[in-house]
């Protein structure tokens, strides 16, 4: 019985490993960028490369409402069905927000996890300081925890407005779309 | 010997071959319902070029010199270097584009998209420049970098005391490019819409004595062009912002009680 269990549990294992191989990634990516189209973001002149489970993207470009928002030097999307990743890595900011928030992004990680199906987490590390925070798909609802930097405190205190201090000493937004 | 048709290795490898076909056939059916093409950038392209003053009164009073002498310099042999870009109107395959030599720069011609000049034949107009062809190799004539003339801001003054021509200093244009923030410090703009439609920039606040308030700016303005460009979208502003570098003369077009008003600054 445990045998045939175990023979089982290998074929499904097989099963979603070829399924994440084959799945056109390149194509549900590009099915992304159309859903960002709707908002006006455009990843433009990126490098694509599938390598087998994981979709890597470089020197991407952002464009919002066609200006230019940010460089990104490295992208890596995972879909793995159970356990789904988006990875960025070295995003600079376009000159034009300089105003808002400082330039440089180290990280930003978004996942998603069949152990948690109804939130998809964020997190993010930068000249700013860290985020995390979570994006509820039933309600629709944005909740993020910012710690800014000093740089931040400093320089961008019109931009810490948007968030709500607690008692904690860390900062909060919440925003229902 | 191992007899295949028994082995259990011949049924299990069979089973993974079913479900590699399987998740295959889910792969193609899923690319089925999937784009096959990404989404890039269309750039909407600028039909109108760059904001350049031509000298017309010039070009008249030299155009029978011109005519005369386009039937010897014909045949003469000219760089492309020894020719300069005064002004273009056009698109990329229509239109005209104004040339001089570089040793008589006041003697411009007329050359529209398909003709020749100095033996060089015009091709395409881009934003920026010409594109010339000869022997088979193409050349880019880029516009002259115009600097606003003092007669020519001694007229404009002369014609009109409230149109004003300010100098602005390049040094304090690259200073608050760098530190954007001092710039809200002094003035706050804000995009004014019709609409959905945006109608331009409307100028609601200016620190009395700050450099801004020196560019001439009030508030209740509303700036509706730059450089001869309708500022109706944030791109067109930022495209503005990020090619100050490249930029001699700003002519900025703003709506003040209801009346247009040209502000000209040149930039040293």
């Amino acid at each position: 019985m445990v045998r045939k269990l175990a023979i089982f549990i290998g074929f499904v294992l097989f099963f979603l490993l070829a399924l994440m191989y084959f799945t056109p990634k390149e194509n549900i990516y590009f099915a992304l960028e159309h859903e960002l189209k709707k908002y006006d973001v455009v990843i433009s002149n990126e490098k694509i490369d599938d390598s087998g489970f994981t979709l890597n993207l470089s020197a991407a470009e952002i464009f919002f409402k066609s200006i230019k928002s940010a460089d990104i030097k490295e992208i890596n999307i995972k879909i793995f069905g159970l356990y789904n990743s988006i990875s960025i890595q070295d995003i600079q900011l376009s000159q034009t927000a300089s105003s808002f928030l400082p330039l440089n992004i180290q990280k930003v990680t978004i996942t998603h996890s069949i152990f948690n199906p109804l939130n998809i987490n964020i997190y993010e590390l930068g000249d700013d300081g860290e985020i995390e925070g979570s994006f509820n798909l039933v309600e629709m609802a944005l909740h993020i925890i910012f710690e800014p930097s000093e740089l931040m405190l400093k320089k961008y205190k019109n931009s810490m407005r948007e968030f709500k201090k607690s008692e904690d000493g860390s900062y909060s937004y919440d925003k229902t779309f | 010997m191992i007899k295949l048709s028994n082995s259990h290795l011949l049924s299990l490898l069979s089973k993974l071959l079913v479900i590699l076909v399987i998740t295959k056939a889910l792969s193609l059916a899923l690319l089925w319902y999937l784009p096959s093409d990404g989404v890039e950038l269309s750039v909407q392209e600028n039909y109108k070029p760059k904001y350049q003053r031509v000298d017309f009164k010039n070009m008249i009073h030299n155009s029978k010199a011109v005519a005369q002498k386009t039937t010897k310099t014909a045949v003469t042999s000219v760089s492309i270097t020894n020719m300069v870009l005064k002004g273009l109107y056009g698109t990329k395959s229509r239109g005209f584009v104004i040339v001089a030599r570089k040793s008589s720069p006041k003697v411009t011609t007329i050359v529209e998209v398909g003709e020749e000049y100095l033996g060089f034949r015009l091709k395409s107009i881009i934003p920026n420049g010409a594109v010339f062809t000869k022997g088979g190799k193409e050349y880019i004539l880029e516009l002259e970098k115009l600097k606003l003339q003092k007669s020519f801001i001694n007229r404009v003054e002369k014609k009109s005391s409230s149109n004003s021509v300010k100098n602005v200093s390049r040094s304090d244009i690259t200073y608050y490019s760098k530190n954007p923030t001092k710039i809200w410090k002094e003035i706050s703009i804000r995009p004014l819409k019709n609409g959905r439609k945006l109608k331009g920039f409307k100028v609601t606040k200016v620190v009395r004595g700050s450099k801004m308030a020196e560019l001439g700016l009030q508030k209740n303005d509303v700036i509706i062009r730059a450089n001869n460009i309708e500022l109706n979208s944030l791109k067109s502003v930022t495209d503005l912002y990020s090619n100050m570098s490249n930029i001699n003369a700003i002519e900025l077009v703003v709506l003040r009680n209801n009346q247009e008003k040209e502000l000209v600054y040149e930039i040293n």
